[in-house]
């Protein structure tokens, strides 16, 4: 093939051209112009979930594990943070900031949801991880009692991670048929361990199968479970080979939307704009509570900052964050000026700069 | 590599590479020879991946940053051993009388062996050890952290430099063809443009990079990194802004290399102007993908959101594009590799536009395939965007794979080099 003889001009002028025509091909569709063309508009599909009187959230459990080391090393040595998590040999000995030695603790929550008609719905929220931790706690903030008298309305597992879920047995020895919601996403193994099964690798066993309802929820609607108390749930990977979380959404009346959460690995600010985007009074969020998952290992990343940043735009006037929102991001928080609730630091929380075990949040 | 892409343009650089002047006979006919040649290669990318990377194989590199952080030094070092050493050491005598096997398993070996001694000696005992701890395992987690994030960041510190290096190398011989040491013997050719363009690695690191590092620790590191100077136009204080338009200039050389044969600025005639014009081009393109990538996911998932996550999240859009372009290479390496750069019989706008179309089409396919099959073939986690994920990671392994098989074994079985 022959090459075209062109002069310095005629290219500098194909350039020119091209680059014109380049820009308007692509990058110019990020202008103004295209971008109001092109970009799908936002379509506010809210969802009337109705109201409640008031809140009480209990931190049972935050504590999900003691020794940030012995977990991460526990990852490391099998393979990082894709690992299926039944596969995992987590310590559950030789701890010494552990409980009895174990490093595994758990994660849980009490949830009395005050209706209009001054009905009270007692949620159990997720079981935690090491039984004998979990029931000790769970006797001592009288979910055990609550539990063994079938008084807990039904349970809603947020996801399937170890420190939510592997300590199932320390529900169902109390509450053999407790109905439970769990999220689009669980996987056989997860369904396996409710009834029964057990994972020696992950040293994680249920003596006390399931018997009950088990209902699956998933992304397509926000699921009203009674008035003013609902569902969302987000199909998100997560690490060691998790998929999907549900948070609540409580709407209590003359104060606006409460958001409740495991372990929001949807992200707070994702989840706040789902909220605004599909629950009606998405607009006005009184209060976020749970764990915010930003800096679970006392890890950082820029992005956590883009988040605390962020974060005061939205006007949440109280943050009961705890458990995987981590130290150095309540710090940063409190630094941001951002309405944070202090805790009490009992029962193995390590500090009150955040809710611990066994600190409440009331909303009426 | 032109040759092999369509017009015989030799003689026409100042400076070519002994790819381009290899001659190879045909083993097999087309398309078995391209099929036979893929599948090989990609079952040799599967067994590297169950042994170094799959969190369900052996190693379980893939933590993710650590088993990533070497497949980035292995291609870099790959581009240094044959685009900018030109295969020294090696006699090119002795390149075309070796067996392609022998060459294949010395050449690789060395691969990962220079590739080893980088990591584990250059940044982790010396450049991490003696000037900034967070290039170096051992020194960071001296300082405190975690052993896991230790290694985490490290690998991430690491693996940017090699992201940087892999857009920075190839663009002196290929845009400016080594200019103006083209007439240089080996090695003191490959040492000086190593040198140049490792400097502007380092400097690119720097302004690109190292910010990143003064918000990834607590307290921020103010007196010893800028604030990141991104952060007001695009929303995201990370590094992830500039990994994405970063990885569109590498796959902007690349694609320029290969698929569009250094058109069209390889009509300049002269150097340093083909080189200028050339390095303007790759720029640009760069910035098209890079564009067009961010507004192709505003479209599909709605405008990313300032302090969201996942899929909403402005820095994992940003990182995306770099995702993007990559699958986008990885069919025109496929195609230029194993499919002889098909078409080259028309003239060479309209040979580009259809392999520019091939290769849209391919990436559009196996964007779809790598979500669907990944999680059964690679062990990784369903869904788009995940934290602890980069598909960047298994596409870059493959396409180690093939650079390892077309230039360290000639392609062969499907080809090999002519025996006089």
């Amino acid at each position: 093939m022959e090459e075209k003889n062109i002069s310095r001009r005629s290219f500098v002028k194909g350039m020119a051209l091209g680059t014109v025509a380049g820009y308007f091909a692509s990058a110019g569709l990020s202008s103004t112009v295209f971008k109001k063309a092109l970009l799908p508009k936002e379509k506010l599909n809210q969802v009337d979930i109705g109201e409640m009187k008031s809140l009480k959230v209990k931190v049972v459990s935050e504590t999900s594990w003691y020794d940030n080391n012995v977990w991460l090393n526990d990852v490391k040595k099998s393979g990082g943070l894709l690992v299926n998590q039944y596969e995992i040999p987590w310590t559950v000995e030789g701890v010494k900031s552990g409980y009895q030695g174990s490093n595994l603790g758990g994660f849980s929550t009490y949830i009395e949801a005050t209706l209009m008609d001054d009905k009270v719905i007692k949620i159990h929220m997720d079981t935690g991880w090491n039984p004998a931790w979990m029931e000790k706690r769970f006797r001592e903030e009288g979910v055990a009692e609550k539990l063994a008298k079938k008084e807990i309305d039904f349970m809603v597992q947020t996801h399937e991670h170890i420190d939510h879920f592997f300590g199932i047995e320390a529900t169902t020895k109390f509450y053999p048929d407790i109905p439970i919601y769990v999220p689009k996403g669980f996987y056989q193994e997860g369904f396996d361990l409710l009834k029964g099964k057990s994972f020696p690798k992950g040293n994680v066993k249920n003596d006390y199968p399931h018997k009950g309802k088990v209902t699956v929820l998933d992304s397509r609607k926000v699921n009203v479970l009674y008035p003013g108390i609902a569902l969302m749930t987000f199909d998100v990977p997560i690490i060691l080979r998790v998929f999907g979380e549900q948070s609540f959404v409580f709407n209590v009346k003359d104060k606006g939307l409460v958001l409740v959460t495991g372990c929001c690995h949807q992200g707070v600010i994702s989840y706040m704009e789902a909220v605004r985007q599909k629950v009606k009074g998405g607009e006005k969020i009184y209060a976020v509570q749970g764990g915010l998952h930003i800096s679970p290992f006392e890890d950082w990343d820029p992005q956590y900052d883009d988040l605390i940043l962020a974060f005061n735009k939205y006007g949440v006037q109280k943050i009961g964050a705890n458990h995987c929102t981590g130290y150095i991001t309540a710090e940063k928080m409190i630094k941001a000026g951002l309405p944070m609730v202090r805790g009490t630091a009992r029962h193995m929380s390590k500090r009150d700069i955040y809710l611990g075990n066994g600190d409440e949040l009331a909303i009426a | 590599m032109i040759p092999q892409g369509g017009d015989n343009m030799n003689g026409q650089f100042l400076d070519t590479l002994w790819l381009e002047e290899r001659k190879r006979v045909n083993l097999m006919k087309q398309p078995v020879r391209g099929i036979l040649s893929g599948v090989l290669a990609f079952a040799f990318f599967m067994c590297l991946w169950w042994i170094f990377m799959d969190p369900r194989g052996w190693l379980r590199w893939y933590t993710p940053q650590y088993g990533y952080m070497y497949i980035r030094w292995l291609l870099i070092v790959a581009i240094w051993q044959v685009y900018i050493f030109n295969f020294w050491p090696f006699k090119h005598e002795w390149m075309e009388r070796s067996h392609p096997l022998k060459k294949g398993i010395i050449l690789t070996l060395i691969n990962f062996a220079v590739t080893g001694l980088l990591i584990w000696v250059f940044y982790y005992s010396i450049f991490g050890s003696l000037s900034i701890p967070y290039f170096s395992w051992p020194e960071l987690k001296k300082t405190g952290l975690s052993d896991f994030f230790s290694r985490e960041y490290s690998s991430l510190a690491i693996l940017m430099m090699a992201a940087i290096a892999s857009w920075l190398s190839p663009i002196w011989p290929v845009a400016f063809e080594n200019y103006p040491w083209h007439g240089m013997k080996q090695p003191a050719k490959g040492m000086t443009v190593f040198m140049v363009t490792f400097l502007l690695t380092t400097y690119v690191y720097f302004i690109c990079m190292h910010p990143h590092y003064r918000v990834l620790f607590y307290p921020w590191q103010e007196y010893t990194a800028a604030f990141p100077w991104w952060y007001k136009t695009f929303h995201t204080l990370s590094g992830n802004f500039n990994v994405g338009w970063i990885m569109c200039g590498t796959v902007a050389v690349w694609l320029s290399e290969m698929i569009l044969e250094r058109y069209p600025f390889r009509l300049i005639k002269t150097q340093p102007w083909r080189g200028i014009g050339g390095f303007a081009f790759i720029l640009l393109l760069a910035a098209i993908l890079f564009f067009l990538f961010v507004f192709m996911q505003d479209v599909v998932w709605g405008v990313s959101v300032e302090g969201a996550k996942r899929l909403m999240a402005p820095d994992w859009r940003y990182l995306h594009t770099g995702e993007l372009a990559i699958l986008l290479l990885g069919v025109a390496m496929i195609l230029y590799f194993y499919f002889d750069n098909w078409p080259r019989k028309y003239s060479t706008e309209v040979n580009i536009l259809i392999r520019v179309a091939i290769t849209i089409v391919g990436a559009v396919i196996l964007h779809w395939a790598y979500y669907k099959a990944s999680p059964g073939l690679l062990g990784t986690q369903a869904g788009y965007s995940h934290p602890q994920q980069f598909p960047m990671a298994p596409v870059i392994l493959f396409i180690n794979v093939m650079l390892y098989h077309n230039w360290f074994m000639d392609g062969w079985p499907g080809k090999r080099i002519e025996q006089k």
